[in-house]
This record gives structure tokens, sequence and C-alpha cells, in this order.
């Protein structure tokens, strides 16, 4: 080995390898502490949950309580959350990424879609009850909390469909352009299609999010007793986390067995839209390389 | 000087050569504060291949992109000065720059096939602009005169991106002429290639002179000296020499000229 490097291999190795179990430790880590929270969950859980639970309003007796409501409520509202903030997101992203020229009124949009990512979710459930519970007259609605909610995310969806269209290279656009394509026509035909896995995960950890939520929906005065499935958005609603926030806060163990086996449920309706998100991506995926 | 080099030659043209289907006059491009070309005017051949040459930075990607207004993308860009296609100026009121890239195709200096099947790579473009013909009788005879079509016939429906690079460019060729362009602008479309495939590449390009003009930028001084009617000396933003090829590279009219094309700088 030459004289004039002290090429210290083995301590290098040593340095790499800690390095590695290090990383490893903090992964199996989490994924330990979600595993003894799972654990918990269902083993408290699982006994209630059955479809007489799935199918029941809720009661102020335990052994007839379910989760009918709720079920069905978030079912709506994540419905038109969906509906809403996934067409104003995805148009915002391609609009900055695709036609604003840079400047001082793109960086002030920017800027503001940045912070209102970190804006806490209760001042959200503030300005819905302001905005469209009482000055839009929408009442505590379906319709009202799920508006109140597209305002949450939005900035999620905009952010993660923005780095998914940043991250489609402009070879792509100027073989689009150079073929007498309007930029509509390339950003439809190719740059949406290559961002999709990119604006699907971003959707997907967005409506996920906003499954969870439960300040905003309190906030703007969402029922957390109702005793019938929503018919449409103009009718109240509660949401699961709502009901189990509800059921977990009472005296009586019987209905802490049933807010676990809310979460269950509500951990199995995230699951399957997970799965369904990474079906799209997986297919959307598959002939992509570059 | 350039600008009498440039006379000189549009009147030497008139004897000599095809009509101009393109054009500059006195055209200067910057960026921003930094000029990339300048004043440069010049008369492109109809159905002739011209190659531009020149060393790294010398404007030549700038010029052939100033011909399909794809410097139009990059908002620091300005120009001064004309540029004709068919002897009206393409920046004028009214151009559309959609319908002039239809004339005027491109081919790049990276193979970017669309993340598509190959048919609809061929397809995408004409279908937009309401193709009347048959779009699978217009992929197989663009495939058939990329020399492609033997290749890839059987799997159509498959994503090219599993083409190889050769196979990419020529792919990237025939999506450009199923446009039925007027112009083809080449930007070093075999830099990124192996020599074979080059060759191929270049094989074709003297396929497709019967129907279109063809301007191609290259760093290669062989290939210009094998492909093109007539070659576009620039250096440093400013045109040297325009003339035939055979006299750029046997007897051209300048030293530094000379110096490039013998290799002595660039």
């Amino acid at each position: 080995m030459s004289e004039l490097f002290a090429s210290n291999v083995a301590r290098r190795k040593r340095h790499a390898n800690l390095f590695r179990w290090i990383c490893a430790g903090m992964t199996w880590l989490s994924v330990l502490v979600l595993g003894i929270m799972l654990y918990h969950i269902v083993a408290q859980g699982w006994s209630s949950l059955d479809w007489r639970f799935l199918n029941s309003f809720p009661s102020r007796f335990p052994n007839q309580a379910g989760i009918k409501s709720a079920l069905w409520g978030t079912v709506w509202t994540i419905g038109f959350i969906a509906l809403f903030s996934i067409p104003i997101g995805v148009a915002t992203a391609i609009h900055l990424e695709e036609y604003a020229k840079p400047g001082r009124l793109r960086s002030f949009i920017e800027l503001n879609i940045a912070n209102l990512a970190g804006v806490p979710s209760i001042v959200y459930g503030m300005l819905g009850l302001t905005i469209f519970v009482r000055w839009m007259h929408l009442g505590r609605s379906v319709l009202a909390g799920a508006l109140t909610m597209t305002l949450l995310i939005l900035p999620v969806i905009i952010i993660a469909a923005r780095e998914a269209i940043r991250a489609v290279p402009d070879s792509l656009r100027s073989a689009g352009l150079a073929l007498g394509a309007t930029r509509w026509q390339v950003a439809w035909g190719h740059v949406l299609p290559s961002a999709l896995p990119g604006i699907l995960t971003g959707v997907i950890l967005a409506l996920s999010r906003a499954i969870g939520e439960t300040a905003p929906l309190i906030m703007m005065g969402a029922l957390t007793y109702v005793a019938f499935v929503p018919g449409g958005p103009g009718d109240y609603f509660t949401t699961m986390p709502i009901q189990i926030f509800n059921w977990a806060s009472r005296p009586q163990h019987e209905f802490h067995t049933l807010a676990a086996s809310g979460i269950i449920t509500l951990l199995s309706v995230l699951l399957a839209m997970n799965t369904i998100a990474v079906i799209i991506r997986h297919r959307s995926q598959r002939s992509r390389t570059w | 000087m350039v600008d009498i080099l440039g006379r000189q030659h549009a009147a030497e043209a008139r004897g000599t050569r095809s009509a101009p289907i393109l054009a500059t006059r006195g055209v200067t491009i910057s960026y921003g504060d930094s000029t990339a070309i300048r004043d440069i005017t010049l008369e492109i051949p109809e159905q002739k291949i011209t190659a531009i040459i020149g060393p790294s930075g010398c404007g030549k990607s700038t010029l052939l992109r100033s011909f399909n207004r794809m410097n139009d993308l990059i908002p620091s860009v300005h120009h001064t000065g004309e540029i004709l296609y068919h002897g009206q100026d393409i920046y004028a009121r009214g151009v559309d720059p959609v319908e002039l890239r239809r004339q005027i195709g491109m081919v790049f200096q990276k193979p970017n096939p669309f993340p598509k099947s190959i048919l609809k790579n061929v397809t995408w473009a004409p279908a937009l602009h309401g193709y009347r013909g048959s779009l699978m009788q217009l992929a197989e005879e663009s495939l058939q005169r990329v020399a492609l079509w033997d290749e890839v016939k059987d799997r159509l429906s498959q994503s090219a991106m599993g083409l190889s690079g050769g196979q990419q460019q020529r792919l990237c060729i025939a999506r450009a002429i199923a446009m039925q362009p007027d112009v083809l602008l080449m930007d070093e479309p075999c830099s990124a290639l192996d020599p074979v495939s080059t060759s191929r590449i270049e094989d074709l390009l003297f396929e497709l002179k019967s129907r279109f003009t063809i301007l191609i930028v290259t760093h290669n001084m062989q290939q210009a000296s094998r492909v093109s009617d007539y070659t576009v000396f620039l250096d440093r933003g400013s045109m040297v020499e325009f003339d035939v090829t055979d006299k750029i590279f046997t007897q051209p009219g300048e030293q530094r000229t000379a110096d490039y094309v013998m290799g002595r700088f660039g």
C-alpha cells in the first residue's frame, strides 16, 4: 500500500457498519412501537367487532351501540373531501409548475401554501365554523365539514403534486411541445400520467389525515350523537374519530372496548384506501423509467 | 464582417443554391444579460442538409432552437432581428408556435421517447392534430422510413423505454417525421449513441434529404463533413463562415475555420 495514504480501511468499515446498524435499529424501533399499539387495540376491540357493531347506531347501552352512523359519515365526508380537494389541488399544482411565470406573485402564493400546511387544524375548524356554517348557512352538514377538511388538506396535496410534477424531466415536455402540442396537451398527455404515482401518494397521505382529524369537525359543530345515516350533503353527520373520542371519554369500561373496535374499523378503512392507491400507483409505474 | 459574409453568400446562393426555406436577418439572442448569438444572417437552402458546427458554448443549439421557437420556453431569452420561414417572420403577430412546430420538427440530443407504447409515440401528435388518414398506416410508414419497422413491428404495444438508445433515437425521428414537417431540426442527435447506431442515423439522413430540409447541430466534424451539403461555422456566438461543406473542410475562407476543422482548437 502507498505510503502517502493512511487509509485505515478497518476503522472506516467499523463506522460504516455502525451507521448501518443504527439506521436498521431506528426502523425496527418504529415498527415495534406500531406493533405494540396494534396488539393492544386488537386485543381489546376484536371481541366486540362484529356485524352488529358495524350495523348499529350509537346507544347509551354499550351492548347495543355501534358505529354505523360514524362509518357512513366518514365515507360521505371523505368522498366530498376527495371531490373538492383533488381537482383544486392538482389544478393549482399544474398552474404553479406549468404555467405561472416566476415572480413575486408566484413566490407569495408559494410562501402562503407552505405556511398554510403548518397551521394547527383547530384554526381551520374555526374558519369552517365562521365561513361555511354561519356565513354560507350550510349548517353543521356533511358539506360544511368536507369543505373545512378540504381547506385543511389542500396545502398538503398542492405541495405533493408540485413535487411530483417537478420531477417529470423537461425533455418530455420539450418532446411534446416540439411536435406542436399545446401546453395543456403536454400536461394532460405526458406530465400528469408520469406524475400520477407521486400525486397519488400525496393525495392518500392527505386523505388519511382528513379521516383521522377530529378537532376541526368538533370545532365546527359536527354532532357526537347521530342516530341516522346521512342521506346527502346537507345532512348532519358524525365521523369515526369523533365517535371513538366520545366512547373513549366515557367512564364505563364497555365503551372503551367499543372505542378499540372503532379504531380497528377506522384503520381498516385507511388500509383499504392505501391499498387502492398502491395498486393504481403500481399500474402507472410499470413502464416508467428515464 | 459577419453580415457582409452573409450577404456574399446570399448573392452566391442565387446562382448555385435552391431557394432558402429558413433565413435569419441580423439575429441576436441573449439569455438575460449574456449574448448567446450575435448578429447572424444566413439562408438555409431547401432539401439539403446544413450542419451547424463550432466549439462548445458557441450558440449552435440556441440558433437551432430559434427556428421552431423552442427558445420561447426559457423565460429569460429575448432576441432581435428576424427569423424567416418561407419569407415570413416567425415571431410576427399571429404566428402560432404550435402550428409552426408542426411544420418544423425537432430531434433532441438525448433520445426522449414518451414513456408510452412504441405505436403511441408515433401516433400521439398526428392524432392531436387531427390526422385524417389511418394512424396505423402512418405509424408503419414512419417506422419503415427510419428502418425501425422490422425491429419493432411485433411489439408495437410495448413501452418505448424498453428499446436501445439507438432505436429510441430512430423512434424519435419517426415521431417527428410522422407529422410530415417541412424541416427537421436535429440537435446533436448522435452524441448519446454508439458508433453503429450513429452510422445508421447518418444513413437515414441521406434517405430523409429527399423529402425534408435538415438542419443538424453536431460536435463531430467527421459527421458534418460526411452528411452535410452546407456547413455553418459558429464561434463565440458569431458566424465565422457559411459555405458548401466541401469548401469549409478543404479550403476554408477564414483562418479560424481552418484551425477548428483541423482540430487545432475547440
